[in-house]
């Protein structure tokens, strides 16, 4: 059965996903055993672009699987000062 | 000391004449003075770090003007660590700063960190920070880590026995190119985090953002805070506790 995730990008990571609100992220239907790094490319998010991923605002990898429900934040690398 | 300077210091609860003292011994090392150092600089020089080293070898740049705000416009064209010592001595005489005309190299990094107590990193790029962080693993330094791009700005801050960046960040440093635009309140606001973290941990107050990122989103607008911790196959900070085994006789 297709879960729902939500996913949110920051920074300059914003551009690939143009219907981004500003106060929340995207909601996305995957199927089960979809993994982080799936997600990102199923939404047109380029995964060389991305540098830091959380889920549930806990640190991850771009392979662990995703459970309904998950809260998917995306930052790439950040180098200003 | 003038203890009259320090009035709204040692207003504080839990502050004492002693941490004031404390400050006043301490040594902090900005690594970049651009756009969040020109927010990290005047708040320890003015609140009493009593010495403070500034690395950088940039000249500033009329560009810069828009939000480093430690500079005027007659500066544009001198060079940027000493623009900033002479800006900072004239607000705290009473405190030493320290020009380091120079980029944060794997030559000198530890000569120049081994002398302060904790460093800051306000550089603009990931090679310096993987420099930082694996200079101040091998010194026992603890660090003060934040990056600004664009509306967004994040910050922590790395003990040696903590997670380190490398666990956050991963190996890869690939090329980033920076970025065309930062909002300057926005490094500004993100400065002034590491400067409140830098003046907690040298005075021994409250907790600190140790294996935690806090992330702001102007655009949102927005705080947010994750968490992370050491990863023990880190090949940075991963094999540092493991003990080394007795010699052979
Ligand atoms: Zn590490």
């Amino acid at each position: 059965m297709a879960m729902q995730v939500e996913l949110r990008v920051f920074a300059t990571l914003r551009k690939y996903l143009p219907d981004h609100p500003l106060d929340r992220g995207v909601v996305v239907t995957v199927e089960p055993g979809t993994t982080v790094g799936q997600l990102i490319t199923k939404a047109g998010v380029p995964l060389e672009k991305v540098k830091i991923v959380m889920v549930n605002n806990r640190h991850a990898d771009l392979d662990q699987q995703l459970v309904d429900g998950d809260r998917v934040a995306v930052f790439p690398p950040v180098a200003g000062g | 000391m003038i203890v009259e300077r320090y009035a709204r210091n040692l207003g504080l609860p839990g502050w004492t004449v002693e941490t004031q003292r404390r400050l006043a011994t301490a040594g902090v090392l900005v690594v970049g003075a651009g756009g969040l150092g020109s927010a990290v600089l005047p708040y320890l020089v003015a609140a009493g770090v009593g010495r403070t080293g500034i690395v950088e070898d940039d000249t500033v740049e009329i560009t810069n003007l828009q939000r480093q705000v430690l500079y005027d416009t007659p500066d544009v064209g001198t060079s940027k660590a000493e623009a900033a010592a002479r800006r900072l001595s004239a607000l705290n005489p009473e405190v030493t700063v320290t020009p380091h005309r120079t980029r944060l190299t794997p030559e000198n990094a530890a000569g120049i960190l081994a002398a302060y107590d904790l460093v800051i990193d306000c550089t603009d790029n990931l090679a310096t920070r993987q420099l930082i962080n694996r200079t101040c693993l091998e010194l026992g330094k603890p660090w003060v880590h934040a990056a600004v791009s664009e509306y967004y700005g994040h910050v922590t801050t790395l003990r040696p026995a903590g997670p380190c960046w490398h666990c956050l960040s991963g190996m890869d440093t690939a090329a980033e190119p920076p970025p065309s635009g930062i909002l300057g309140p926005v490094a500004g606001l993100i400065g002034c985090l590491q400067a409140t973290e830098a003046l907690k941990y040298l005075t021994g107050t409250g907790r600190l953002l140790v294996g935690r990122l806090l992330v702001w989103d102007a655009l949102r607008p927005g705080w947010e805070e994750f968490s992370y911790r050491k990863n023990p196959d880190c090949a940075v900070c991963g094999n540092r506790n493991i003990p080394v085994p007795p010699a052979a006789d």
